[in-house]
């Protein structure tokens, strides 16, 4: 469950933090869509290694080592499920672990410029952004708050899991089938309680007038700033040195 | 008997949600835990079937060492039941439900099938027993699921908020159940905001505040003493409140020892 730590905002007041949430919108697409593209090992290396000054600028580097080792599982999961088929049809054990290798580094990637991306911008900057951008207001909002509810369901599941533990509950016991089976006692409530969690918030929305006025407003506009266009710029300019740097590898 | 020594836990903020804590609860004893929100008491009662480990200290479960054995095998000696049966209640009837800890510690369907009858009957669950737990009432939820924990019979039983959306009836035969269960030889744990509950029902004491035990004693000697329950944000008893108000020598919890001593004020020709 720790994985979703890539997703917990924290108010900060780093430069990366203050970049307009559209700059930011543009490297996260460019920089995902480079780690889908990209097919080398060390290419994707490389988009890796352009993450950590990201990181370290943010001061997100405990959340997001956290998220890493939250994926670690999924990772394991996804070199295993690549090199055993690859290497059983091509017979080619190398070009199988090149592959695979190259396919977990593809989701670390993802993750990371993912979690770069949502640790460091806030919930409320993202729904204007949306706004900005002419999303309507009620798509944007319910995209906030899938992502506010990330670490609320998180949370809950721990407590679920603890709960069913203390009940006896072997997760880990079993073969395959049964590993996947003991995940019921935690799924069902957990399902139950977002469904009623739902219900709650549109009740509580509703009484406080949500939807009363058909043309909203904004108190705070986001206005593209000198630092905002350097950084779309930047990312750019990296993005394409990465595109080269790809071709000449 | 349970003996923690020096726990230390910190959820990784920098605070110490248990600082220091030295308890020791004996066998069949039964004893209430007490204090403000966010004093640790969920946190301490975690580490009594290994949920958590100690990072300093260690604590001891008749005698195993919690950080050498698995949830799984501590849970068959302590039942933990938690504050919100929401997190607990996943079966399609309250007779599946009360039997899943059964299946899963191996016991032989007779077995199961009498331990079930057994828990429908004491918590008044019996008209439910086909019901899905999801159509029942906030309290009715409750009952069943202090019932899926104490019909595996465990040895040592740990209630975080066990009266939260009870009546005064369901308290007070809640209170019955576990001072019967008391008397058979278990060791009950409750932990609570519920003052009045202690007050009426629990011998012991804990109170705790800001990760740290406070007081431990006898509940008529700590819950009249208005430090401790200032320093923990506790509201007090009623009656203690009344025996501070009365300026009594000894207040007290218990409503005869009050009209006693307030008959020997008005005997002494006091006020």
């Amino acid at each position: 469950m720790k994985v979703f730590k890539a997703f917990e905002y924290r108010r900060g007041s780093t430069i990366l933090h203050r970049i307009d949430p559209r700059s930011k919108l543009v490297y996260l697409i460019l920089f995902a869509s480079l780690t889908v593209y990209f097919t080398k090992p060390l290419a994707l290396f490389i988009i890796f290694l352009s993450f950590l000054p990201m990181v370290y600028v943010g001061k997100i580097s405990t959340r997001w080592k956290q998220s890493l080792r939250g994926s670690l599982f999924f990772i394991a999961f996804i070199f295993i499920f690549n090199f055993v088929p690859t290497a059983y049809y091509s017979g080619n054990l190398l070009d199988a672990a090149v592959s695979a290798i190259a396919m977990s580094l593809r989701f670390l990637n993802l993750i990371s410029v993912f979690s770069i991306f949502f640790l460091t911008t806030s919930p409320e900057d993202l729904t204007q952004s949306m706004v900005q951008l002419k999303i309507p207001y009620d798509y944007a909002l319910t995209f906030n708050m899938a992502m506010r509810f990330v670490p609320t369901l998180s949370r809950e599941a721990q407590y679920i899991m603890d709960a069913q533990r203390s009940r006896g509950l072997e997760m880990e016991k079993g073969n395959f089938v049964s590993r996947i089976r003991n995940y019921i006692p935690i799924l069902i409530p957990l399902i139950i309680s977002s469904f009623r969690r739902a219900e709650l918030v549109a009740d509580a929305m509703e009484s406080r007038a949500f939807g009363a006025s058909k043309k909203r407003t904004s108190l705070h506009l986001l206005r593209m700033g000198r630092n905002d266009l350097l950084f779309v710029l930047a990312a750019t300019g990296s993005a394409l040195a990465l595109f080269v740097l790809n071709v000449l590898l | 008997m349970i003996s923690i020594e020096g726990v230390t836990y910190s959820y990784g903020d920098g605070i110490n949600a248990l600082d220091g804590i030295d308890l020791e609860v004996k066998n069949s004893e039964l004893l209430a835990i007490v204090g403000e929100n966010g004093a640790g008491k969920t946190t301490l009662v975690k580490h009594l079937n290994g949920l958590l480990k100690p990072q300093r200290g260690r604590v001891m479960v008749e005698g195993i060492d919690t950080k050498e054995t698995t949830v799984a095998t501590l849970a068959k000696k302590v039942g933990l039941v938690f504050q919100n049966p929401d997190h607990m209640l996943f079966a399609e009837t309250v007779e599946k439900e009360l039997s899943f800890a059964l299946t899963n510690f191996g016991l032989p369907p007779e077995e199961i099938a009498k331990r079930v009858e057994w828990a429908l009957i004491e918590f008044r669950l019996s008209n439910y027993r086909d019901r899905s737990p999801f159509t029942l009432s906030g309290g009715e939820k409750k009952r069943v699921s202090l019932a899926s924990v104490l019909c595996y019979d465990p040895q040592i039983i740990v209630l975080d908020e066990p009266t939260t959306g009870q009546d005064s009836l369901q308290k007070t035969r809640l209170a019955s159940t576990l001072t019967k269960l008391n008397r058979q030889g278990k060791t009950v744990v409750v932990v609570t905001h519920d003052i009045e509950f202690v007050a009426d029902f629990i011998p012991r004491v804990v109170v705790m505040s800001r990760g740290k035990i406070i007081a431990d004693g006898p509940t008529e000697e700590i819950l009249v003493r208005k430090d401790v329950m200032e320093a923990s944000s506790i509201l007090p008893p009623q009656l203690a409140e009344l025996s501070w108000k009365l300026g009594l020598e000894s207040p007290s919890i218990k409503a005869e020892i009050i009209i006693e001593e307030i008959k020997q004020m008005l005997r002494g020709g006091q006020k």
